[in-house]
């Protein structure tokens, strides 16, 4: 079976969103990815790094975005094309270099893929990309389903080689997540090494070149809207109507399944643009003119309406143009949103098929938890039983990862989370603004990511804190991805494993230990030990919870055929208290109607740490850990 | 375009459950069977965060679709593979919407949460007029040879049913769970497909 993003030219797989668009820039021709995972952006990578070899190009995974983004920059000066690809925020940690690139432009295509959030599925915010686009000169390409997002980006690589620029394919949650029909083209030779030409006056960005260097952006800027106008998925269905809907990237699907929902087909006209920033002129001017009335549907913010209203004014085109009175900013669009606003647009009554609603049965929230046997939930409790002890009310400041789980009950160990790196960050502030003990609590690749920088400032600057590294020696939520400190590389390749203690002490944190989770105990010593540390001496401590992660493990041991060790409930000692099941969380362990624990064997990892929690002894091994199983974990 | 447009109606799925029920297979194999067909298809899930034992919602739309999202009342059929997710989307079903639900619940681990009786809950959501299919897809899928192939004992329950009638049969999906696993996972899936299928047809054939 081959796999499906590498299958023959000609034939037609199904591809999820992600997988298309890594199969444009093979097609594309690449010689250089590189990403920092994040959801929904990290398929494209890894499909990419699951084929490097067999194809011959170069992947990484980078510490950060800035990073990945500077690599694939650099890739891309030296005439190699180069794809890099973040989520939305993510391209907030690599904005320094983005801007910068348009200034000095690039050698070899040079494609960064902006995978944004609407709804906030897996995010903090749901920013619009396409504004970075307009803020740093660049270009802002977008699809409406997986085959035209292949394409799109295909043909990126030829474009941004062609001016010199990079630009951006902005993705959103709807199109890297969704699987569609791709039918492939071919798989060209590529270019994996460069030269770099030195030229001071393109490459170095002092003032005296910037100056010149910025004049010619905004003349670039210009030439490029220009060339948009000839874009093979901007189309203008002109059907003679005096209603006019301009559908920016995703949108077009709902409408046109809006319009099928409202017997309107080809009864409006419908201008579908896949290239928001710099909307060109020509296309939209021509609809302008054949309408009365204009609707942009366009998800999150008006980008499209603004300029389409300001071209509008500045040409003295007399129109009726709606957009975000119609369509909502909030949120991700979808068929009800779109079929609304058209219907309203169009001024006619729709009603949609009633929902069944108000059943009588009540059902309990199911938010997302921690898996069985996650060392999250073991950390979190000794944590908790820790601060308990020593009779302290700590501010928790907390980080993005698995871990950001732990704001929910029973634990509500994370007050803050705001960013990337930001539990070091803000307790930064903090330290010197409050007077509880603080304790930032940050993942091992997050720590890698953007958590280092905010340590040596601690240090630097003396800010008392305790820095919890919670390691699970992957980055767990996005789907396993190695870092830095796994001693893995993208592509498989072994390398040195770079230990978060090492750090810490190489800092000039004094305090530091690295304990296991599962070994409660002790690991509740050390705690206790390191916040009395940071509350007597007044310094900064970094202990790293050392674990690997359980459903990791699991799934290995699945794979492999390898059986999971489990711990059973002792029914005469078990008093139906339900501290393992409501206070401990664990997902195995399940009550059964009399109240008493049963632990489910088939999902049970053997962790052990609900047989510390249990108040009366009563849950104890059932099956104990085979060999193979101890060697899984690393 | 790169596909036949095909002047056929769009047959909205909605597929529900607990992440790591394998509901994000089910929408592969709908798609793969769909690409062998040369029917057009999009499936949307949602991935990350959302996936660590949390609700989760795949969107299945196949015929002529444009967009990916299947609309509130807007679905055919809807394949739950858990009661408590089958109650919290019911905002997609209309009285129309056949609903293939699996007879079980998977308690969420959230402090003092309690599921309702089975048997009361489907007599409810039929007491609202819904047309539902129960089937124990747990069960069917370990006779099968895995627990773990539950999710396409399920699928079979949706493949007997007519909803894709004319576009897609029973071999289109037996090719596609082919294209979709590897070798070794053939045999038990193939049966879990079978098992589920046969499943719904004798409730069908009772009523």
């Amino acid at each position: 079976m081959a796999k499906p993003v590498l299958e023959k030219e000609g034939k037609t797989v199904f591809l999820l969103g992600n997988e298309a668009i890594a199969r444009g820039a093979i097609e594309g021709g690449i010689g250089f990815a590189s990403a920092y995972p994040g959801t929904p952006s990290t398929e494209i990578i890894e499909t990419l790094a699951a084929v490097a070899r067999e194809v011959g190009f170069y992947v990484e995974w980078s510490t950060n975005e800035k990073v990945a983004l500077e690599a694939a920059y650099g890739a891309a000066m030296s005439g190699v094309r180069s794809i890099t690809a973040m989520k939305h925020v993510g391209v907030n940690v690599a904005a320094d270099p983005l801007m910068s690139s348009a200034y000095t432009g690039v050698k070899g295509g040079f494609v960064i893929v902006s995978a944004d959030d609407p709804g906030m599925w897996s995010s903090q915010n749901e920013q619009d990309n396409r504004y970075y686009g307009l803020h740093a000169f660049i270009p802002v390409f977008e699809a409406y389903n997986p085959n035209e997002a292949k394409e799109t980006v295909r043909m990126l690589f030829e474009f941004s080689e062609r001016f010199e620029h990079p630009v951006i394919f902005r993705s959103t949650t709807r199109l890297s997540h969704s699987r569609g029909p791709v039918k492939l083209g071919k798989i060209p030779e590529r270019k994996t090494r460069g030269t770099f030409e030195k030229k001071p006056d393109r490459w170095t960005l002092i003032p005296a070149y910037s100056r010149k260097l910025r004049r010619k952006l905004v003349e670039k800027w210009e030439n490029i809207r220009r060339e948009l106008e000839e874009w093979p998925f901007n189309k203008f269905y002109d059907y003679g109507s005096k209603y006019t809907i301009i559908a920016s990237g995703l949108a077009y699907g709902y409408v046109m399944d809006a319009l099928e929902e409202l017997n309107l087909r080809e009864k409006v006209n419908i201008l579908k643009i896949n290239t928001p920033v710099p909307l060109p002129h020509g296309v939209v001017l021509k609809a302008l003119e054949r309408s009365e009335k204009i609707l942009v549907v366009e998800e999150l913010e008006p980008i499209v309406e603004t300029e389409v209203k300001k071209l509008a004014f500045e040409k003295g085109v007399d129109l009726e143009i709606h957009g975000k009175d119609l369509v909502p900013q909030v949120g991700e669009l979808d068929l009800n949103r779109v079929i609304k606003a058209v219907a309203s647009f169009m001024n006619i009554d729709y009603k949609p098929p009633e929902p069944v609603t108000n059943i009588d049965v009540e059902i309990p929230p199911r938010p997302p938890t921690f898996c069985p046997g996650c060392p999250h939930r073991a950390t979190f409790y000794i944590l908790k039983k820790a601060a308990n002890k020593l009779r302290l009310k700590p501010v928790y400041s907390g980080d993005i990862g698995c871990y950001s789980l732990g704001v929910l009950p029973p634990f509500e160990e994370q007050d803050i989370i705001v960013e990337m790196g930001g539990s070091i960050g803000v307790a930064n502030g903090l330290a010197h603004t409050i007077d509880q003990p603080l304790i930032a609590i940050i993942g091992d690749s997050t720590f890698f990511h953007a958590g280092i920088p905010g340590l040596i400032n601690a240090v630097y600057n003396n800010a008392p804190m305790l820095v919890l590294v919670l390691d699970n020696r992957i980055t767990a939520m996005t789907g396993h991805q190695p870092h830095p400190g796994t001693g893995l590389r993208a592509t498989g390749e072994k390398t040195i494993m770079i230990d978060p203690e090492k750090i810490a002490r190489a800092v000039g944190v004094e305090y530091t230990k690295t304990v296991d989770p599962y070994n409660v105990d002790e690991a509740q010593k050390v705690l206790e030990e390191a916040l009395k540390y940071v509350v007597e001496r007044k310094k900064p401590a970094l202990v790293v919870m050392k674990r690997a992660c359980s459903l990791l493990i699991y799934r290995e041991a699945l794979r492999r055929g390898i059986e999971n060790p489990y711990y059973r409930v002792i029914e005469d000692k078990c008093t139906a208290c339900g501290v393992c099941y409501d206070f401990f969380g664990c997902p195995s362990i399940i009550p059964k109607p009399d109240g008493k624990a049963y632990i489910d064997p088939v999902t049970c990892t053997g962790c052990g740490v609900c047989a510390k929690v249990c108040p009366f002894n009563a849950i104890v091994p059932g099956k104990p850990a085979s060999e193979e199983w101890n060697k899984l974990w690393f | 375009m790169v596909l036949e447009v095909r002047d056929m109606r769009t047959v909205n799925i909605v597929i529900v459950g607990v992440g790591g029920q394998g509901l994000i297979t089910i929408g592969r194999i709908l798609g793969n069977a769909a690409v062998l067909r040369n029917i057009g298809v999009l499936v949307s899930e949602v991935h990350g965060l959302a996936q660590r034992g949390g609700s989760v919602i795949v969107h299945a739309r196949i015929g002529d679709p444009h967009s990916p999202l299947v609309p509130l009342g807007g679905a055919h059929a809807l394949l739950g593979l858990e009661l408590a997710e089958t109650i919290r989307y019911l905002p997609y079903v209309n009285k129309n919407t056949l609903l293939i639900v699996n007879r079980r619940f998977i308690r969420p681990s959230v402090p003092k949460a309690r599921m309702p009786p089975v048997e009361d809950t489907i007599n409810k959501l039929r007491g609202k007029g819904l047309k539902v299919i129960d089937i124990n897809a747990f069960d069917l899928a370990s006779r099968a040879g895995s627990p773990v192939a539950e999710n396409i004992v399920m699928l079979g329950g949706l493949v007997a049913t007519n909803i894709l009638e004319g576009m897609l049969s029973l071999d289109d999906f037996r090719e596609a769970i082919k294209n979709t696993f590897p070798p070794r996972w053939h045999e038990v899936n193939l049966r879990a497909l079978q098992y589920g299928y046969n499943a719904v047809k004798e409730k069908l054939s009772d009523k």
